[in-house]
């Protein structure tokens, strides 16, 4: 049977599409963004956290864990004995029905508000057979979005675009050895992915992630809005960094390691986006 | 904003009108020997009145400011000492302002000339008395109002409080009168009430007259800030706990639901002002239109821990249950922080006892665990238990005596006419209200003796008890067995049903049970301090938590929850048909400021609280809270002079807050979404 790993279910999501949104978060991904905010959604296994939140520093999750490469790391027996219950798995394992059912625990609220359910990851699209019978379990159930980078063989892409309502569709970079140096990955199936939405009129929303230095250049923000022109879209909305964005490395037991000037304000050039007609909301 | 509430708002900043005021330590305990309880306490209010020096503050046209900061406490006839007066009420305004002292006085003489007793002869005379301190007080402000130029409040104090207000600014001036002679009454908690209901006729008048929007906007805020500045010499467990909460909108006593152009412009004082005081409650139903909810997030993306929520369909049925007629019940205001009462109409003590749930669940486990073969046997025995405790606080509740306010009851209906202080049978309502403390945290510890125990018996009867007596010393493994059961506010019914049986019983045996003034009890879920005290009289509890350990504050879930998130805490806390419960005590959600970061944002977050209110919720209070904020303030205090948080059912400064408080909400935020 199909199953699927997920690192998090956020409730009340309020940056992953309309209305009140339940988002899931599926592990993994075939990107390794130097920016990544969700570092724990990078590996497909499931892996033993701590949230440094509130942590007493006692130590017990430690003693219990073991010895690799000279360093302690937490087991799941560390889960039990930490006294404020912070020391959790990242990435619990579901069958679509099982997920689905927790998913639409909150449905009328959901409904109500306009929203629906979200996959994000990780990129959700790595985990594809998972994705397409959550996706067709919740038809006409909730509204359901996809958050993803498209990096996804097209005929997969394109099987999953039929069960889905609303793609929100990163567009990073678009110069393709630029993109390879950044996220690990080449952008031509992203971008072939894109104009199937696009020509074949599927809702979805593009969203530009302002990398200082990366993307936020003049070049790359043109080459964006030029392609994106090409394919009849007038709409984007821009993630400016977040300067939090190394936070959850400890907890992945992860170094944080971007290759660009996190210091530097991203720029949205709103400029260039008007002069392409495309209007843009700063999320 | 105008330059004059720029101006004001500078110089509440400061801090340095505070100068103006007396360091002089006063005592009248001469003055009150020999006279008669009623007076006694009179007296105590005319000699303060006759100390008191008129202060004025620049750019202010409202007045009436303290010279004497402490009220010194005086002496009963029978040997009581008096400091200050319990209990919640929200005065009559409407009468008062609208009729004036005259009207009251002559009311109070046509109740001397009915058949009286002495000692209720002795009750109206005390009540003249008291007025006419209160009106020689307004001559020799209005003097001093005349000599500092204030020609305005000159004027309006030529006509008020002796008659009745016709404008809306002497209406603004009457009520400060009426805020300012109370708090030196020694009232405790007196609230603002419906403000945007008795305040309309004066606001519709000046309309009328051709007063500009713009005018009548700068008084609102004019009045909200003047409340404000005398606010840390009220009675308070911690300061900001003055119980100046004001209520917007809601259906008149007709049922018809009112939101008027005066409740919006109050809505967007507050927005703007960005102060304490007066703490808004939004009373809102079924019908409420989304914009009314995103006004009121807008209120709460400033970070003052209000508008409360307040849910008509909800709390009118409760309160028409425990026996508020339904008109007075539509009518219906809060208390200092969250509690239900009638403006006007009672003298109900909301916060007499505080029933703590993880304290009875605690008993019932040691006495009767080991000897219940099932399940339903121990529930059983809970019920018992709760029932023995409902009696506990019920039987030291009615020893209970207040001592006499004859001022303070010119404002509650029907004491002149009954000739009957407020605290002895005058009031028309006179219950008395129970918090519920830790109903999450008892609800929980049923859960997981249910699974632990009786169902997967992974935990048995004896270990059990013994971990609760050594604090789960050397058994953490047991303790997050504990942990992992089902928890209240997940949206799982197997814990929900158990929130909901202690909810049932708890407020099925005390409602309606029958009190020392003619009065009844009433259950409610909310904690006040109490999820800081009662949690330290409560040792270890089957849920995982420690000894002493605190609860979450008022309806909300345990603070060793890891919530799914807002949908399925407010689905959780919905379950039960509150209209059963309700003292009041709102279900308190923290939201991560940067959710407000855009429009968007916001109009999200007011789905929310419309979701809460659909599902049947029935008060809400929504925080606004940036947990590295926090945690930075809690090192340097003295970075944030100005941040303001919301503790219990009320908003404070950080650095005024005591550290037992600072450190719960800081456990309350490490899960807030």
């Amino acid at each position: 049977m199909i199953k699927g790993t997920v690192f998090s279910i956020e409730e009340f999501s309020t940056f992953d599409g309309p209305g009140i949104r339940t988002t899931v978060f599926l592990k993994g991904c075939p990107l390794k963004c130097t920016w990544c905010h969700n570092p724990e959604g990078q590996n497909f296994e499931p892996q033993i956290v701590k949230s440094p939140n509130g942590c007493l520093g006692c130590g017990k999750c430690f003693d219990k864990g073991e010895e690799v490469t000279g360093k302690r790391k937490l087991v799941k027996e560390s889960i039990y004995v930490c006294p404020r219950n912070l020391v959790r798995e990242c990435g619990t394992i579901y069958t679509p029905e099982e997920l689905c059912k927790k998913l639409l625990k909150n449905v009328d609220i959901l409904t109500d508000s306009g929203g629906g359910i979200t996959f994000s990851g990780g990129e959700p699209l790595s985990s594809h057979e998972f994705l397409l019978e959550c996706l067709k379990l919740l038809e006409g159930k909730a509204h359901r979005t996809v958050q993803t980078s498209g990096f996804c063989p097209p005929n997969i892409f394109k099987e999953i675009a039929k069960n889905t309502d609303l793609f929100l569709f990163d567009q990073k970079i678009f110069d393709n050895e630029t993109h390879q140096k950044y996220t690990g990955q080449s952008n031509t199936n992203i971008k072939e992915n894109l104009k199937y939405l696009a020509d074949n009129k599927k809702s979805f929303i593009i969203r530009i992630p302002l990398i200082p230095t990366v993307t936020d250049t003049e070049k790359n923000i043109t080459e964006i809005c030029s392609y994106l022109k090409s394919l009849g879209i007038n709409y984007a909305e821009l993630l400016p960094y977040n300067k939090m964005a190394g936070g959850k490395y400890p907890l992945a037991g992860k170094n944080y390691k971007p290759n660009f000037d996190t210091e530097k304000e991203p720029q949205p050039h709103a400029e260039i986006f008007e002069k392409f007609g495309i209007s843009i909301k700063i999320m | 904003m105008t330059e004059r509430i720029e101006k004001l708002l500078k110089t509440l900043r400061s801090h340095e009108y505070k100068k103006q005021r007396t360091t002089k330590k006063y005592s009248f305990d001469n003055e009150l020997k020999g006279l008669n309880k009623y007076m006694c306490s009179v007296k105590r209010l005319s000699c303060m009145l006759e100390n008191e020096k008129p202060l004025f503050i620049e750019n202010d046209r409202i007045g009436f400011y303290r010279y004497i900061p402490q009220i010194p406490t005086y002496s009963l006839p029978n040997g009581r000492t008096v400091e200050w007066h319990e209990g919640n009420i929200t005065p009559d305004y409407d009468k008062a302002i609208s009729n004036g002292f005259k009207k009251i006085l002559e009311n109070i003489n046509e109740s001397k000339n009915q058949n009286r007793t002495e000692e209720q002869l002795q009750f109206l005379e005390a009540q003249e008395f008291a007025i006419n301190a209160v009106l020689e007080y307004c001559k020799k402000y209005r003097e001093a109002a005349k000599e500092n130029g204030l020609t305005e409040l000159y004027n309006a104090l030529g006509k008020i409080p002796y008659n009745g207000a016709e404008t809306f600014y002497e209406a603004l001036v009457f009520l400060k009168i009426l805020i300012y002679t109370l708090r030196l009454s020694a009232m405790a908690h007196i609230t603002i009430g419906r403000f945007d209901r008795y305040m309309e006729k004066y606001f519709e008048a000046d309309l009328k007259r051709g007063v500009s929007e713009e005018e009548l906007f700068e008084y609102i805020e004019e009045f909200f800030i003047s409340i404000n500045f005398d606010s840390d010499t009220y009675q308070g467990v911690q300061l900001g706990d003055n119980g100046q909460s004001l209520v917007l909108g809601g259906c008149d006593q007709n049922g018809e639901y009112k939101f008027t152009k005066l409740s919006r412009m109050c809505m967007e004082a507050s927005i703007e002002l960005n102060i304490i005081d007066p703490k808004i409650n939004l009373r809102v139903d079924k019908n409420t239109p989304d914009e009314l909810y995103i006004l009121g997030t807008r209120l709460t993306k400033r970070g003052l821990g209000f508008p409360q929520y307040c849910n008509d369909d909800i709390v009118i049925p409760g309160l028409v249950k425990l026996g508020y007629t339904l008109e007075d019940s539509r009518d219906y205001t809060v208390a200092a922080c969250w509690e239900f009462i009638i403006p006007g109409k009672g003298r109900d003590i909301p916060n007499q006892k505080s029933f703590n749930v993880p304290l009875v669940i605690r008993n019932a486990t040691i006495n009767w665990l080991e000897r219940c073969k099932t399940f339903d046997v121990f529930q059983a025995k809970v019920i018992e238990e709760i029932r023995k405790e409902c009696d506990k606080l019920i039987s030291e509740s009615n020893n209970r005596t207040d001592p006499p306010a004859p001022y303070q009851s010119i404002f509650v209906n029907d004491c002149i006419e009954r000739a009957a202080d407020s605290t002895e049978g005058g009031a028309i309502y006179n219950n008395y209200g129970f918090h519920g403390s830790g109903i999450a945290c008892g609800a929980d510890a049923l859960s997981a003796i249910k699974k632990c125990v009786y169902e997967d018996k992974t935990i048995s009867q004896s270990e059990l008890l013994k971990a609760l007596e050594t604090n789960f010393e050397n058994n953490e493994e047991l303790r997050s067995k504990l942990l992992a059961c089902p928890r209240m506010g997940n949206n799982d019914d197997y814990a929900d049903e158990l929130g909901n049986f202690i909810m049932q019983e708890y407020s099925s045996y005390l409602n309606g049970k029958k009190n020392n003034k003619g009065g009844i009890f009433r259950a409610g879920t909310g904690t006040a301090q109490m999820y800081i005290w009662d949690a330290k009289n409560t040792k270890a509890t089957a849920d995982g938590r420690y000894d002493y350990e605190p609860y979450g504050a008022s309806y909300s879930p345990s603070l060793l929850t890891k919530p799914d998130g807002p949908l399925s805490i407010i689905k959780s806390f919905t379950k039960f048909d509150l209209t059963n419960i309700i003292n009041g005590g709102p279900m308190t959600l923290e939201i991560h400021d940067s959710t407000f970061r855009n429009e968007d944002g916001v109009t999200k977050v007011a789905m929310l609280v419309k979701a809460f209110i659909k599902n049947g919720g029935h008060q809400l209070q929504l925080n606004s809270i940036n947990r590295d904020i926090l945690i930075d303030a809690n090192q340097n205090p003295e970075k944030y002079p100005n941040l303001i948080v919301r503790v219990w059912g009320w908003s404070g400064y950080w650095k005024e807050l005591d550290n037992v408080y600072r450190e719960h909400i800081l456990r309350r935020v490490e899960y807030s979404i």
